[in-house]
Formats: structure tokens, sequence, C-alpha cells
């Protein structure tokens, strides 16, 4: 599989002209006709009940259209659990709780409207740490849940639990044991463009939702209960996804502003457009789970592991998104990452009055990974053994089948290991202390795609027209990660156009077939097996027209160049006899006999044959759609066993830092970065995902933190919330792609989306630790934490 | 966010008459504190009066001494063919300052009138005994910049004064500075800053200045560490001393970008480290 025209190439983005010159339409641009404004007023407090809500005073401003509660509006319970409303009634549980919002005529005029609604609580004692939320007599967040259960405590009714082997050999086989706890904080997704919606309703109740969404399809069905909770059943919506400014996970689910926007767009019969500013975004949003983690492992004299107990506490906040189920990939590197026959895994959710959260990239990968590959080192330490050769020791192999059950087709973590280790010197650099160290840090993720719902389906239409062009309609969304580059190569090099003949259209539920999601790193894994797919059923339809229509093409080629030279003679070539489906070939737009003579005439523009196939009796049009549901199964999950993706990516990063051990700064001054990504697709993109994530990697582990106080978030804004800049980012990365060439990847690749930031952290952590000697245990490891740690030492 | 009115005078008489005339008006310079605050909610001024059309305050004048005009922006200070080798330390500061959008609109005038003690260009001013001018319908002063700072967010400027100048006397030779500034990442305000000048001969220094940001309510002037240096050989017990008093002196207190102690600390290590440096030079 070397010989591509168009993989492997860098590629022009198709939205890339636009998005530079401002053309390019996010939902902070659309305008609909009559169009309304909607704000919210959320929470005065984490945790009270609601006495009394007046609106009376904002119904009456000029310009407002409607004032919604949930005392005159219909009850919409979403979420996973649906434990949420759309609109709060009784109780608040957390400060970004939405009481009351309202439609007015411009921005400001809603925002006036929002501070002239007064809400009484009465305040109740709050939770704001999970470790709390156990304890006995805790508060409840819910006394109830979604069905009306009484509820005893603050535990989520979701069980990931994994038990391979039998822990007390594995412990009575270690010849050294680490133990550790490690925690992560809450961190925001930061897209560019924040969040927002436009609710429309048509006359017959039908809704179309303009939707910065990642999943449009589930959202859809998230809509149209909705709908039907409204009391109009049946009524279906049309979801809508603009141009994206980032997703980060932030679109996995639907969220409360989409209810609310749709609530007030059937109240006033107008479209009601809600986007959040920044300071909503970060406040209202949710972020990333914080976790804290607790790790033992064990190795034998040889540094075998022999075990690994982890066991992980987050922190749900007040309700519940498809961010609770970070478990379901937590358990991959706990169960799979290196080779270790004994296994024990438990995760346990609990409700606090914190902010909810929600998915970000990696999907409790990096929370986990910080804790394991952390405890890596330490194992290394205590057993005295180099930290690099120890992972080699315990590295991964392709062909076998881990404790949950995954199949590893391909793995190509050893020469992401030697990689690392080779560009960092570490042979010679590690262990010399002096303030200047290096670690590295190794990770696996789902590579091809990762079933946590019953279809990991994508679908995808290739409509033909005229003129050679390829019209694609797939659900899967370009959120700025370049799927959409990549969609056009690939149905380019499986169909055989030109790139630019391929046009991708909106992803909009009305035109594109049904797509679980972009998530999972699973964007390009989908698109390119699906794009695959398609093309290779429009091939052969194209070959079967082309035995009857392709000669007398070629014949009219001839009479042309005839006419204009009367000694021109063709080849004595039998096209009408050479002409069968499997001699064809689709190559750059034009088809031709693979072994006729390489003439110009003996070759027809795909479009010309195709204008012959529609133009005449009983014409055809030709248009594929597929639908692929990848080879991968939905685990058990309270069992801890399945094989959750069809392939699995491998990596490892490497840092070499620099300490002030006064002022405690850490220095970044190069990284290594070596990931396993089956094929390179196209080097613009794929670098473009490792940098960005491999910076957010760098955030996670030195500055990020959403900081709140007894729920409240106190650094909503860039100001406040710091993530890298350029300027933090000015140190060499040396990046390298191993490609293994997976059998079940499109053109052999793997998905790439997540694993750049997944084991970033831990890296960089491992190098502090080789130059200062210290371990800062809890993320972001800030200045301070390591003059504490240096204190301790 | 509230509505208002806005105004763009064209000379000074009349941004200073709009002004006495119009209750709750305010000036804007570059709008980089302003709008923000605006936006947040924490002001509702009734009007907004433009400084930016007001020739008077542009500009920057050298005939020995130097006159920086209040609308300068941290821009022009970085771009300006002179000042970098005349007065480095304030160039070192301005190219911290912010990112080069904001650099490109926000004014060393609103840096001093804001009066936030992580003002970027406040501490390199304070070593090199800047003076600022202002004026009133009543007439035009002219103060130490020292004197300027009142307290948090509270400059000597009454409400109808327009900061007009930043005079800087001629560079000594002899004199060297620095400026250095911790944040939690590049680009950001403060931590800690500070910036030292020393005039030295031979190894016992005859003049010095130190001023803190980020560590009290006002930018600050460290004198008892000028105290301490000027007169003296500076030795390495008189380093660590210096770096003593000066975590000592300052009233930091902590927020959410770090801790009273953490600031106290960063003080000190940078107060030892720019006397170092100053003396490699
Ligand atoms: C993203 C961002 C990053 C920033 N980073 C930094 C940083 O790194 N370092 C730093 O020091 N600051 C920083 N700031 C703050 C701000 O940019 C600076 O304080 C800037 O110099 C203010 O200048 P301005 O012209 O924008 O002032 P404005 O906002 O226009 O005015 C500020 C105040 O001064 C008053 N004022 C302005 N000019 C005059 C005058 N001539 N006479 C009387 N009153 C006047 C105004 O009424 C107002 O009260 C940052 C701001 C932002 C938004």
């Amino acid at each position: 599989m070397t010989d591509f025209h168009y993989i492997g190439k860098e590629t022009k983005r198709p939205a890339g002209p636009d998005k530079a010159a401002g053309k390019a339409h996010y939902i902070h641009d659309l305008v609909r006709p009559g169009m309304l404004f909607g704000k919210i007023k959320f929470s005065e407090h984490p945790h009270a009940h609601i006495k009394n809500i007046d609106i009376s005073r904002a119904e009456r401003l000029p310009g407002v259209k409607a004032v919604i509660t949930a005392y005159n509006t219909p009850e919409l319970r979403i979420g996973f659990l649906r434990d949420n409303f759309a609109l709060k009634k009784d109780k608040v549980r957390q400060y970004r709780d939405e009481v009351a919002a309202v439609a007015a005529t411009d921005p400001e005029t809603a925002e006036e409207a929002i501070r002239l609604i007064t809400v009484e609580y009465e305040p109740l004692p709050g939770i704001f740490s999970p470790h709390d939320a156990l304890k006995d007599g805790a508060p409840l967040v819910h006394e109830t849940d979604a069905r009306g259960r009484a509820r005893s405590d603050n535990v989520l009714p979701l069980r990931f639990h994994h038990e391979s082997g039998d822990l007390e050999v594995g412990r009575s086989a270690a010849s050294h044991s680490a133990e550790g706890e490690f925690s992560t904080p809450l961190v925001q997704q930061c897209c560019m463009g924040t969040a927002g919606c436009i609710a429309e309703f048509s006359m017959s109740n039908n809704l179309t939702i303009w939707a910065k969404t990642q999943i449009p399809f589930l959202a859809q069905r998230d809509f149209n209960r909705a709908l039907s909770d409204m009391g109009l059943g049946g009524r279906n919506t049309r979801v809508i996804v603009p141009t994206l400014g980032g997703g980060f996970g932030s679109g996995l689910d639907t969220h409360t502003y989409e209810y609310i926007a749709i609530l007030l767009a059937f109240q006033t019969g107008r479209p009601v457009k809600i986007v959040y500013t920044r300071d909503e975004e970060f406040a209202f949003l949710s972020p990333r789970q914080s976790t804290h983690t607790r790790i033992i492992q064990g190795c034998d004299s040889e540094g075998r592991l022999t075990f690994r107990h982890v066991e992980v506490l987050q922190d749900n906040g007040a309700y519940t998104s498809w961010g609770a189920t970070y478990p379901s990939v937590m358990m991959l590197p706990a169960t799979s990452l290196y080779r270790v026959p004994n296994v024990y895994f438990d995760s346990k959710l609990v409700y606090t009055n914190n902010t909810y959260c929600q998915a970000m990239r990696g999907y409790g990968n990096p929370e986990l990974t910080w804790a394991l590959e952390s405890n890596m080192d330490e194992l290394a330490g205590e057993a005295g053994i180099d930290p690099a050769d120890f992972r080699m020791i315990n590295c991964n192999e392709p062909g076998e089948t881990t404790p949950m059950g995954l199949k590893v087709s391909t793995c190509g973590l050893k020469e992401c290991l030697e990689s690392v280790a080779e560009k960092l010197d570490w042979k010679k650099k590690h262990g010399k202390g002096k303030r200047r160290g290096v670690g590295m840090a190794s990770l696996m993720h789902v590579g091809g795609s990762g079933r946590i719902y019953r279809s990991d389906a994508s679908g995808l239409i290739i409509k033909l027209d005229d003129f050679g062009n390829a019209n694609v309609y797939y659900g899967g969304i370009e959120m700025g990660q370049g799927l959409h580059t990549f969609l056009t190569q690939a149905v380019a090099e499986a169909l055989g156009i030109r790139p630019e003949n391929v046009i991708i259209n909106p992803t909009d539920t009305g035109t594109c077939p049904w797509d679980v999601g972009t998530h999972a790193s699973r964007g390009a894994f989908m698109a390119g097996n699906t794009a695959i797919l398609a093309a290779e059923k429009l091939r052969r339809r194209i070959f079967e027209f082309a035995e009857e229509l392709f000669p007398k093409e070629v014949a009219k080629n001839i009479k042309k160049l005839q006419k204009k030279d009367p000694d021109f003679k063709a080849p004595d070539f039998d096209v009408a006899a050479a002409a069968k489906r499997d001699r064809f070939e689709l190559k750059d737009g034009f088809i031709f006999i693979k072994d006729a003579p390489a003439e110009g005439y003996m070759r027809v523009e795909l479009g010309r044959l195709l204008r012959a196939i529609h133009f005449r009796n009983q014409g055809q049009m030709l248009t594929a759609d597929v639908f692929y549901d990848p080879p991968n199964e939905l685990p058990d999950f309270e069992k801890g066993y399945g094989n959750i993706s069809a392939t699995y990516a491998y990596g490892a990063q490497g840092a070499e830092v620099e300490v002030d051990t006064e002022t405690g700064e850490v220095e970044i001054i190069r990284m290594a970065a070596a990931h396993d990504v089956g094929k390179v697709l196209n080097p613009q993109t794929l670098k473009g995902q490792i940098y960005g994530a491999l910076a957010q990697g760098v955030g996670y582990a030195l500055y990020e933190e959403i900081q709140s106080h007894e729920g409240r978030i106190l650094n909503p804004d860039f100001r406040d919330y710091k993530i890298p800049g350029t300027l933090d980012m000015n140190f060499p990365i040396d990046l390298e792609f191993i490609e293994t060439d997976d059998e079940y990847g499109p053109f052999g690749s793997k998905g790439v989306g997540e694993p750049g930031l997944v084991p970033t952290a831990p890296a960089i952590a491992n190098a502090i630790y080789d130059a200062v000697g210290v371990r800062v245990h809890d993320l972001p490891i800030t200045p301070e934490k390591i003059l504490a740690a240096l204190n301790k030492k | 966010m509230g509505r208002y009115n806005y105004y763009k005078p064209l000379s000074l008489d009349d941004a200073l008459a709009l002004h006495d005339k119009i209750p709750g008006a305010l000036f804007i310079a570059g709008g980089t504190d302003v709008m923000v605050k605006i936006v947040n909610g924490d002001i509702e001024p009734s009007a907004l009066i433009s400084l930016r059309s007001i020739p008077e305050l542009s500009g920057i004048k050298e005939n020995g001494s130097t006159r920086i005009g209040s609308m300068t922006t941290i821009s022009e200070l970085i771009e300006h063919p002179k000042l970098h080798k005349r007065y480095p330390v304030l160039i070192e500061a301005a190219r911290r300052h912010s990112g080069p959008q904001i650099r490109n609109v926000a004014t060393i005038g609103g840096n001093l009138c804001n009066c936030s003690p992580c003002a970027d260009t406040a501490t390199p001013l304070l070593v090199l005994d800047a003076k600022v001018r202002l004026r009133s319908i009543e007439g035009s002063r002219e103060i130490p910049i020292e004197e300027f700072f009142k307290g948090p967010g509270e400059t000597c400027l009454s409400s109808s004064e327009i900061l007009t100048d930043i005079l800087l006397d001629p560079p000594q030779r002899e004199a060297r500075a620095v400026f250095m500034k911790k944040g939690r990442v590049h680009m950001d305000l403060a931590t800690a800053s500070v910036a030292v000048l020393l005039e030295m001969e031979k190894n016992t220094c005859r003049r010095a200045r130190l001023a803190a940001g980020s560590v009290a309510p006002v930018p600050l002037r460290l004198s008892q560490v000028e105290e301490l240096l000027e007169g003296n050989i500076i030795s390495s017990e008189l380093l660590d001393r210096a770096r003593e008093i000066s975590s000592e002196t300052v009233s930091p207190i902590t927020d959410i970008r770090a801790t009273e102690e953490y600031r106290r600390r960063i003080v000190g290590i940078y107060v030892r480290r720019g006397i170092e440096r100053l003396l490699k030079k």
C-alpha cells in the first residue's frame, strides 16, 4: 500500500481560505429572519431551595418577548442519567443552574431583563469535594433518581470494574512495589468558538436547530424526545452544524442552553439564538472532570509487572453527562498499557454541588495515564531499573490479547519508546540531576473507533454530478481537526478523482446519513473506511456502464482527431473487446483501460462518461450510500471485558526540563513525541493534531486549572485561566510517526485525535523528578507546589 | 452592559471642558482596561471621552530629556528608534506588557492612570525617577511619579485631570537597569515584577533605585533596599540582606495568581538576581 496519489501528502483544507478571510460561518455569525436573542439567569447559590421567582419586571421590559421558568414551561428532563432539567424547579444544585431565561429583540435587552428577575432562595449545606460527598450523613445532592426512587447516598449508579488474574498472587510474586495517589483538576476545553445555537420552529412545529455539536444524530434523538415532552410527539428535529471553532469533547452532550433556546423559540414562534460569552463558557459549560486515583503496582526482580491495583474517585458535579463514562476509557490503560497479568480496577463517581462535568479530549485517559505513568517511574525507582528500560521490559506487542480482552492488531509502542529515548539522548542525560532532567511516558488509546454505544457506526453518501464531482454527505464533524481535509483526500484516493472535485457538504441530519458522533479519535478512521466502501461501490457501477459507453467515447475521440488530421491512425487495439469491468481504471478523474496504449484519446474524463450514463433513454445518475459499523465490541463494563476498538493507538512522549529551585519554575528545554499512527494520512494535519494536543498536555501539566470556592468558579476568563501560548511552547518538539500499517484502519491508519495529550503531563513530571528528585502528585505542577515538595525533601 | 455616549474631542481644552460638563464621564485612551471593566459591569460611566484625537497627547520628543506623550502606545515605545538605547529598562518592560494586539492600542498613560499595582511600565519609570505632567481646567502641574500612585486603583489625578506627559531626565552614563517579571505563563499580568537601577563606581554602589510591582497596593519603591546598597560594596552578604529586606518590606496579597508568601519570595529572588545581573554587565 505505498502507491497513493493523495494519501500521505499535504492537501489544502477545503475551508481554509474562507476561515482565513472571515467568510466561514460560525454560530456567532448566523442570523435568521426575525431572530430573538436568548439569555439565561443562573443560580446564585450552589445548593438551595427555590422559594420564589419574580419575573414580572422582566416581562414588562420593552423588547422582551418571553420570560420562561420551570413553572411556566413543560418539564424537560435531560442528561445521560436524566438527572438534569432544562430549567430548575424547587432546587438548585450548582451555581450554574438555570432558573429562568428570556428572549428579547437584542442581546442588551435580554441581559437587562435577566437582571430584573429576582429569585428567593433558601440556602442548603453543600458538598464541594468527592471525599465529603462519601461521608456518612453528607447532604444529598439528589434526593431521588430519574425514576423518582429515593437515593441514600451521592454515588452514581454507574459501575465500571475490572478484575483479572489473582491480585494476591501478583502481590506475592512482586519483589518491589510502589503506591501513589494522584489527582487532576477541572480543566476547560477552551474552544476559541464559544458554545451556542439557534432554534427555530416551522408552522408544523418541526424544529430546526443550528447547534455546536459533535453528535448531530444523538442530539436529534435527544431533541425529539424534548419535543415529545413538550407535547409535540411525532414532530421532528433537523440538526444543522455550522463551522465549529473547536470541540474537544464539549459537543458530546446536548446542553441545557439548547433546550432553553428550544423552549423560547416555541413560546415566541421566532428563531432564538443563545451564544455564550467567554465568561459564560468558563462558568456555565462543563469542564473535564477532576479525579483522584490511588494506584499500586508491583514487579518481580527482573522488572516484570506482576500486578496493578487502581481505584479512581471522580467528582461528577451536580448532574451527569456522557463524561461520566470516562472510566470506560480509563480501563484501557489500567488493564492494557504494558503487559500486566493481575489487575484490579474500580471507579466511583459521586455527585457534589460543583459544576457538572463533561467529556474532553482523551476522555479519562490523560487522567489515568497521569497516575499510571508517574507510578511506573516510582516503581522503576524502587526496583532500581532505568525507567526507559523498565518500560521496554513490559512493552506491549502486536498480536496479544490484553486482560480486558483488547485484541492488539498492530503495536508500535516499542519503536515509540526507542525513538523518544534516542531523541532525548536518554542514556547520557537520565539520572544526572543538577536541576536538569529527562522523563518519558507512554500511552495507548482506542485507534479504531470506540464502542461505548450500541451502534458505533457511520454512514456516508457520495452523489456524483454531471461534471465529475463527488458530493459527499457525512455526519462526522469538522471542528478544526481537519476531518474534511482527510475526507477529501480519502474520496479522491479511493474513487480516483482529484481533490478539487470532492465537495464536502455541510453536516445536516436532514441530508447526511447517521453517525454516532465525532469522538474517540474516530473521525478519520470512520470517514476513511466509509469513503473507501462508497468509492468501491461507485467504481463498480461506473465500470459496469463503461463496458458499453467507454468504447463509444473513445471512438468519438478518434473521430475528432481524424477530422483534424486525416493521416491520423488509431493504434491496433480493440477497445470494445478490452472494455471489461475488471480491466478499467479510474485515476485523477479519467477512466482508461489498464493495458491500453497510454494515449490521451484512450482516456475519458469521468464527467463525460457520467453525462453519457445520464443523458440517454432510461439514463442513470450514480449515488452510493454505505453504512459501516466497525468490528469491535461493546464491552461489559461491570466486568471490564470486551474489545472496545478495532485497533489501538500507541505512543510515547518525553521531556527535558530545567527546574529553578529558587522560584520553582519549570522550563521545558525540549520534547520528543513518537506516535504509532498506523499510516500518515496527511503530514500537516497530523502534525497539527499532535502539536496542538501536546500543547494542551503542557497546559494540563503546568498551568491549567479551574479554581473554585464552594462551587463558585473563581477564574472564568483567559486572564485568570492560563493556557500555554506560543511563547510558552517556544521549545523544539521532535516528532516521529511510526507506521504500523494496520489492517483495520483506512489506508493502514489509526485514530490520533486524542493521543497527543495523554502522556504529556507524566512525561514532564517524570523529567522534573529526574531533575530535582521531587514528585508533585496533583496537577497542575505549579512553582509553588514544586517549592513545597522541595521544602519537604 | 449599560449605554453611554462616546465623545472624541480634538483638543485638550475641549476634552477637559466636556468632562467638566458631563457628570459620570470617563476618559478613555486605548480602552484595554476601561472596556474590560465596562463589560464586566465593574463601572458604568455615563460617557466615554476619547483622548485619541488630541494632538498634544501623542508623540515622543527628545532634546536631552525626553517627553513621552501619554497617548503613546506600548508598541510605539518599543518601536521608537532611540528609546531602547536611552532607557532600555522601560523598553524591556514594554516588551513584557501583554501581547502584540493589546500593545498596539494600550497606552503608557492608561497603564499609569489605571493604577494597577501590576502596571508594567510603572516600575521602570519609578527607577528612572520619571515625572508626570497633569492638566486640568485650572492649569497644569508636574509631580514625581512616585507621588502619582496613591492606593489600589487610586492616583493623585483628580477625576477631571488628564495625564499629558511622562518626563524623563537624560540617562546617566553609568546607570544600568533591568526589569524582571514573573507570570504564570509568558503572557500574563505580573505575579511579581522588579526593576533595578544601579550606578556603580568600581565595586561601590553610588546610587540605587529599586521598584516592585504586584506586591503592594501600588507599584512600590523599595527605598530600604536602596539605602542598604548606596555607598556600599555589594557583597554576597549584602545581596542576601537585600533579598531579605525586599521580601519583608512588600505587602502582597494572596489571589488567584499566587500566594502572598510566593510573591514575597519572588521579589526577594528577583532583587538579588537583578542586582547580580547588573554587576555582570
Ligand atoms: C489581554 C490584556 C492583557 C494585558 N496585559 C497587561 C500586561 O501584561 N501588563 C500591564 O501592565 N497591563 C496589561 N493589561 C492592562 C492594560 O492593557 C494596560 O494597563 C494598558 O496600558 C492600559 O492602557 P489603555 O490606553 O488601554 O488605558 P484605558 O483602558 O483607556 O484607560 C485606563 C484608565 O486610565 C484612565 N486614563 C487613560 N489615559 C488617561 C490620561 N491620559 N489621563 C487621565 N486618565 C487616563 C482611564 O480613564 C481609565 O481609568 C492587559 C490588558 C488586557 C486586556
